[in-house]
Formats: C-alpha cells, structure tokens, sequence
C-alpha cells in the first residue's frame, strides 16, 4: 500500500504541477486570476476526442490539435476580455467565470451532457514496484515533468522567458526597459492554455469527459497556488506534490469522494496561518 | 425626502405585483415563482458581495445548508414547518462562519475561490457521508410544501421578496449600509477612519446568510425535494451572480431586476430555442451585457433618469 | 507634561531590509513634532506602525501611557490617533461630504443604523479645510490633488482625534492652500490638537512645529529645533547624500 501511495502520489502530482503552473504563470504577469482556465481544460479534453476518437486522427496531431486549440482560447480570452477590464482583476475573474459558463454550456451543446470515456493515450499496464499503474498515467506524468522542465529553461534562458520574468516582478520597470507588457501577456495567455489543454486531455484520460470536469481542477490549482505561494513556479510544484499526495492517501485509505475535503481543509489552514508566506505580501 | 418619493415606487411595484395574477396565466405565475426566490438569492449576494465587495461564488453553499437542514428535519423527525425554517435559518447564519474566517484573511479572488471551493466541498459530502439522512446523490424528495397552487406560491415568494427587498433596501440607505460599502472600496482606509471592518464585515455575512437561509428554505418546500446536483451547481451559483451583476451589483433594486429579466429571458427564448442551445445563447447574452455595462441596468436606468431630469430642468 | 505618544524601539523589516531601526521618540500632549527624512527613510513606514496598519518586529508603542500594540487599527483610532495618507486614499464612490462622514461614524453598529448623519458638522469640517459649497457635493475622482489632500485632512479631523499623523499633507498644494492649511493646524493645535508632521516642504513644516525629529535609513540621525536639526552636520550630508 505504501509503494502504490508513493507511486500513484508521484504521478498524480506531475499533472497536477502542470496545472497549477499553467494557472499561476497569468497572475504572475498580469496579477490577474483566470477562471476561464477551467474552460481550458474543458476545451483539450474534448477537441482531442473530437480529434482522436469521433474524427479518428492518429494520436499525436490530435494532441497538437488540442493543445493549439487550448493557445487559441487563452489568447481569445486575453485579447477580449482581459484587455476590456484590465484595471478591474474582480470584473476580470467574474467575466472569465462567465466565459467559462458559456463555454460548458457549448460543449453540452456539441457534445451533450453526457459523460464520455477516452481511450488512454498509451494503453496497457506496468508494474513499478508491484504496483500495476496504466501506461497512460506514466505517459501523461513523464510529459508533465518534461514540458515543466522545459517550461523552466525557458522561462530562466531565454529573452522571451526572461521578460516575462522581468514584467511579472515589475511592470512598469519591464516597460522601461523597452518591453511591451501586453505583448508579454498575450505570450503568457497562450502558454498557460496550452498547459490547460494538455493537462485536461491528460486528465480526461484519468476519469473521463464531462461537461462540467472543468471545476475541480479550477479548485486545485487555485489550492495549488495559494498553498505554495502565488506566481512562483518551484512553489507550485512543491505545493502540486503536498496536494497530490494528500489526495492519493485520502483516496487509498478513506474513500475517493472525500479527496477534495482535506484539500480545502488545507487550502483553509494556509490561509488562515501562513497568508504572508504564501502570498509573499505583508498582510496583517 | 429622496428615499420617500422612492419608497412610492417600491408601492406602485408592489401593487402591481399584486395585482398580476388577475391578468397573467398560471404558467406564467409559476415562472416568477422562480424568478423572486432567484431574487432572494441574488440580494443575499448582494448585501454580503456587492456591498462589502467579497465576492462569494459558494453561495449555493448557503442555500444548501438551509434546504437540507429543513428538508432533513420534516422528512425524517416530521419537523413541522414553522419550526423546521427558522432552524434552517439559523443553521445558515452558523454556517456561514465559514464563509467568514477566510474572509478574515483574505481577500478578491482568494476569498471568492475558498467560498466555491465549500460549495464543492458540501456538494461531495452531501453524496458520501451519511446517504441515509441526505439522501445521498439523489436527495430528499416528497417534502412538505407550504401552500399549494401556483397563486399563492405566487403571492408567498413575492411577499417574501418584497419584505426582504425593502428591508435591505432602506438598510443600505443608513449610515451602516454606507459603511459597509466603505468595505469594498477601501479597506484599510475604512479601518483608518475607525470603522471595525470585522464587525461590520460579521453583520453582512449574517444577514446575507439570514437571507439565504430564509430563500433556501423556502425554495425547498417549494419544490418538495432537494438533490446535490441541483443546489450545489455551477449554474445555480451562476443565475445567482449574474442576476445580481447585471441587475447592478450593491444595490439591492438591481438584483431583482436582473432576476426577473433573467428568468424571463429563458423563458422568452424557450420557443425559438427548445435545446441546449438555449442556454448558450442564455450565458452569451449575459456575457455581453456584463461586457458592455458591468455596473449593470440599474446604473443605465440611473443615468437616463438623470439625463431626463437634466432635461426637463432646462426647458 | 505627560507624553500622548511614546515609540519605544521600534524595528520593521521588510525582508532584508530594515524600514525603522530601533527607532524611539516620544510627543507630549499639545506639541507638535515635525517628522523628517530623505527618501525612503522610513516616515511612512513609522506611521503605517502607530496606526497597526503594519505590525512591528519588534519595540512598543505607548499612547497615553498604555501600551496598543495589540490594538487594531479601528481601535486606535477611537483611542484618538488618525492619519492622512501620502498618496489620499478617499473612498471613490462617495462625495466629499461622504468620505467626511466616514470619519464621524460611531463605533455602534445600531448607532450606524438608526442615527442619521450629522450634516452640519460635515459641512463645517469641508469648511474649515477650504471645501466650497460645490466642491462638497463632488467625487473623489473629479478632484484635484489639494483638494484630495484636503479631503485626506477633512477625513481625519472628523474622527477629532487627539493625535493626527499627518503624511506629507502639502505636496501638489499650491501656495495660497498651504496657506489655509497651516492656519486651519495652528487653530486645531490652539485647541489642542497634538501632531506628528511629515513634509518635504520645510519652509512650510518649520513654523508649524516645536521640535524635529530626523530619520535616515530608519534610524534616527538627529533632533531638536527645526533651526538646531538644519545645522546639523549629519542631516545635511543625509540630505545631500541621497
Ligand atoms: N510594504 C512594504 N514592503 C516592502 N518594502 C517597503 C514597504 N513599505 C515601505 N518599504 C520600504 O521601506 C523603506 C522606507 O519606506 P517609507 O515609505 O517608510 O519611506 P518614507 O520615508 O516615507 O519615504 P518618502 O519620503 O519617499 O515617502 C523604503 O525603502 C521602502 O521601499
Ligand atoms: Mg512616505
């Protein structure tokens, strides 16, 4: 039991690392939380069923498909509503709710309500430690880790990284510095969606497809977030693990359903005893 | 002098409401059934998130807690009503205390991911621990109702609504609902000024959830049954927040505006659009109008009326 | 006399920098002290400490002999200490007479409810800090920088206080408003008003106050009379050295 912890705790962790960086990298820059990042997730899982099961492309441009599909709605969603009420992060959050709202009820209407199964990416089983776990969650973990890391060279190599490193810890320095902001931004939105639209295939590969699978993986990234200090990649990776395995353990030792109750718990006790840390702010 | 010429209107709404069952069918009635308790909820939002700026998106989360507590009550203890609606009330106020703690330490989108995060955390407890007394995934149903007939559930939801509405509404006209306010604009100047934000911040948690508790309970018997799936849902808390955004976010006459249009518009939209396209175009118009008025209709009506009163000044 | 407010030690840090470094003074009741520092010395930062808006590392704070450093902001305030803000914080969706109002709220959430405002002395106190009749019924937003200052000053004189912080209420203020300011401090201060003045403009701060107390990089580097500090050595080269 305790390999299986370890092992299934490992894997869940990587996809939930993916999520909660692509979230947290739009706060970083624009200060800003995108609840439509729900919808981003939404929209990768069912393109690539759209693409790989009903359209019956081979796997990997059906992935393609998705994760452009994911780039596409998060810049949509800058270009539209984010530059609309730029001054305003509630109005934003609250549009961006709603978009994600409307874009379930899109997918109910294309797709109906009811839930679909995917096939796994990577069919069949491996035995890691006498543990039996299906290749697809290996598959998705070893490609979380690897678009993670890369993510990481090129946020800390590369100019493009650099400057959005540069207006995430000051904006109007970063301008001064001859970087456009928005430019920067509409790069970040994209990126963050395609880190949705992977994860949601991935994670509609785990459960399955429903129209509304987007909440609760809102809900964790945000506790991802919050738990490990908001806009911080290495925090949130940190934090994706502290949550993954407190999720494995509660669903191997109690019962699946209540997975989401001790994240909140926790997401609660951060809050109330830790905010300066986490937030990185002075608060009283 | 200003708030009795409006309270005139207040009457005029009200007569008329009254007055409506004479000329309208019963179909009609039972659809503004829903769209006062859609109201009630909206300005229970309304006093606690567009008064004091903390956003809640777990309002349903309040609203569950009072149906299931009444519907727990008379469907297993055969509770009688009037003693089983004030227990849901006051079970909402102690539940949200939850809503309260968070509200100690954080703030904007923190505050408003905790609060849909309870309303998530409800929606799986509800199904998991103890099925038998809540019935589990598929609820409680064959609860008592209180009348019967589309009229006086009619004439019920509407007295309701317009006592809770006119309360609400002169209450943001004191000082206290100006405090309030302070809140959402500046808190820490609010502070600096004397103002104890904890406290006020506790009466507007409590009063929203005395609110919601009362719609909640309401609601419940309304329908005879009560399930997970239909409290506990993104859409509920969506009709909830958009009726209260669109209508006018703090102002308690633009939440029952933004029910009743809401309510109204899906309906209006039934015959041309019977399938789920319907609530596409339902969540798009929505979008846009909060992309294009954010402050809502009671702010457009605001300014015509000013307009016209700039107007008839000069002639 | 007896001291109103005595800062005993105080330390802040904000990371590895230290904002206020064991800093100590004290004002007695109807003296006025003069607060002042180059850029970034850490004035605000000492204000943002006496009125709990920030929590210190370390020291005490005494306000009429007791010790507040467990007291909430609000709470200090209905002790008798407010303060202006450097950048005016005025609440935006309110006029004038509005934000005034806010400043005269009792502390009572029934008081709130049930008792009206009390509109004379609001617009006395626009009055008195040179608000026209018009300018009283405006918004924040369509105000100009002295008069935001001035709204600032009209907030906190509402809630009477028997200590006033005052951040940097003169800059962007034209000649003739400082003018009406620095009357309006001497006729509080003949009331008996106490106040802690911070200012870069010290041709206006020096009349207006017994004694100055000089910061520089949160420590404090001299004290005395304004014309005593002024000849200081250490001052000048803080001043200059920025
Ligand atoms: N909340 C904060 N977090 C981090 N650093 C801060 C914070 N507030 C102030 N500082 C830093 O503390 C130092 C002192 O700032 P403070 O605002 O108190 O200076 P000041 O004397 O009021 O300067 P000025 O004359 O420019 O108003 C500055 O270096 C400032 O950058
Ligand atoms: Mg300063």
């Amino acid at each position: 039991m305790l390999s299986q912890i370890l092992i299934q705790g490992f894997l869940l962790s990587g996809l939930y690392g993916l999520l909660a960086v692509g979230f947290t990298m739009i706060f970083s820059v624009g200060r800003v939380l995108n609840l439509a990042f729900g919808a981003n997730i939404m929209i990768g899982g069912y393109v690539y069923f759209a693409l790989a099961q009903e359209a019956a492309l081979p796997k990997l441009p059906s992935f393609i498909g998705a994760v452009l599909a994911g780039v596409a709605f998060g810049v949509v969603t800058y270009l539209i509503l984010v530059r609309r009420f730029r001054d305003d992060p509630i109005a934003v959050e609250i549009s961006t709710l709603i978009l994600a709202v409307v874009m379930q009820a899109l997918i109910v209407m294309i797709f109906s309500p009811a839930p679909r199964s995917m096939w796994p990416l990577l069919p069949g089983v491996a035995h890691i430690y006498g543990v039996a776990v299906s290749l697809n969650i290996v598959l998705a973990t070893v490609v979380s880790w690897v678009v993670l890391g890369g993510l990481l060279v090129f946020v800390h190599k590369t100019h493009l990284g650099r400057a959005i490193r540069a207006v995430s810890m000051d904006p109007k320095g970063a301008t001064i510095s001859g970087i456009d902001p928005r430019q920067i931004s509409l790069v970040t939105w994209g990126l963050s969606g395609a880190l949705g639209a992977m994860a949601g295939v991935f994670l509609a590969t785990y459960t399955q497809l429903d129209p509304g699978m987007w909440v609760f993986p809102l809900i964790t990234a945000v506790a991802v977030v919050i738990v490990g200090g908001i806009g911080s990649i290495i925090g949130s990776l940190i934090a994706a693990h502290i949550i993954g395995f407190m999720e494995t353990i509660t669903t191997t030792v109690i019962a699946a359903e209540l997975r989401g109750v001790f994240t909140m718990l926790l997401i609660i006790i951060v809050l109330l005893v830790v905010p300066k840390g986490l937030f990185g702010r002075e608060e009283i | 002098m200003g708030v009795l010429v409006s309270l005139r209107w207040w009457l005029v709404f009200g007569v008329g409401m009254c007055l409506l069952p004479l000329v309208v069918s019963t179909g009609t009635l039972r659809i503004l059934v829903f769209a006062q308790f859609l109201a009630i909820f909206a300005m229970s939002w309304d006093i606690l998130s567009g008064r004091t700026g903390y956003i809640s998106f777990g309002h349903p989360f309040l609203i569950g807690i009072a149906g299931y507590t009444t519907a727990m009550l008379t469907y297993h203890l055969g509770v009688p009503l009037y003693f089983s609606i004030p227990a849901a009330v006051v079970a909402t106020m102690i539940g949200s205390i939850f809503f309260f703690i968070p509200a100690l330490r954080t703030r904007g989108t923190y505050f408003a991911v905790v609060t849909l995060a309870f309303m998530e955390v409800l929606y799986h407890l509800m199904q998991v621990v103890q099925p038998k007394l809540t019935g589990g995934t598929r609820g409680l149903s064959g609860l008592p109702t209180i009348i019967l007939g589309a009229v006086p559930n009619y004439y019920l939801s509407f007295g309701v609504m317009f006592v809770i509405g006119v309360g609400l509404w002169l209450l943001i006209r004191t000082r206290l609902g100006t405090a309030l306010s302070t809140i959402r604009m500046d808190e820490d100047a609010a502070r600096s000024s004397g103002l104890n934000t904890t406290k006020l911040k506790l009466f507007a948690f409590m009063l929203s959830a005395f609110v919601a508790g009362i719609g909640g309970a309401l609601y419940t018997h309304y329908l005879g049954s009560i399930a997970p799936r239909g409290i506990f849902d993104i859409s509920f808390l969506f009709s909830i927040l958009i009726a209260a955004l669109i209508g006018g976010a703090g102002t308690i006459v633009g939440p029952i505006m933004g029910a009743y249009f809401l309510t109204l518009l899906l309906e209006f939209l039934r015959p041309y659009l019977p399938g789920p396209e319907r609530y596409l175009i339902y969540g798009a118009i929505t979008l846009l109008a909060y992309y294009y008025a954010p402050k809502g209709f009671h702010n457009i009506f605001g300014l015509l009326w000013q307009r016209l009163g700039a107007l008839g000044r000069r002639e | 006399m007896t001291d109103l407010l005595e800062v005993r030690d105080l330390t802040k840090r904000f990371g590895g920098l230290t904002a206020v470094r064991n800093l100590g003074f004290s004002v007695s009741e109807g003296e006025s002290l003069g607060l002042i520092g180059p850029n970034g010395a850490g004035k605000t930062t000492v204000f943002n400490l006496i009125m709990s808006e920030l929590r210190q590392d370390s020291g005490e704070l005494f306000f009429q002999g007791r010790e507040i450093s467990k007291y909430p902001t609000h709470a200090r305030v209905k002790l008798g200490i407010a303060r202006t803000y450097q950048v005016p914080r005025p609440f935006g969706e309110m006029t004038v007479t509005e934000n005034i109002r806010m400043g005269m709220m009792p502390d009572d959430l029934w008081q709130m409810l049930t008792k009206g405002p009390q509109h004379d002395a609001e617009r006395d106190i626009g009055k008195d800090v040179g608000f026209s009749e018009r300018e009283v019924a405006m918004y924040p937003g369509e105000l100009s920088m002295g008069n935001l200052r001035k709204l600032e000053l009209a907030r906190t004189i509402a809630a009477e206080p028997k200590l006033l912080l005052l951040d940097e209420v003169f800059a962007g203020l034209t000649v003739g408003e400082i003018a009406q300011i620095s009357e309006l401090l001497v006729e509080k201060r003949k009331q008996g008003l106490t106040y802690i003045m911070v200012s870069h403009d010290l041709r206006a701060l020096a009349p207006l106050v017994d004694r100055v107390v000089v910061m520089s990089f949160g420590a404090i580097i001299a004290e005395g009379t304004f014309k005593e500090v002024i000849a200081d050595k250490k001052v000048r080269e803080a001043y200059l050295g920025q």
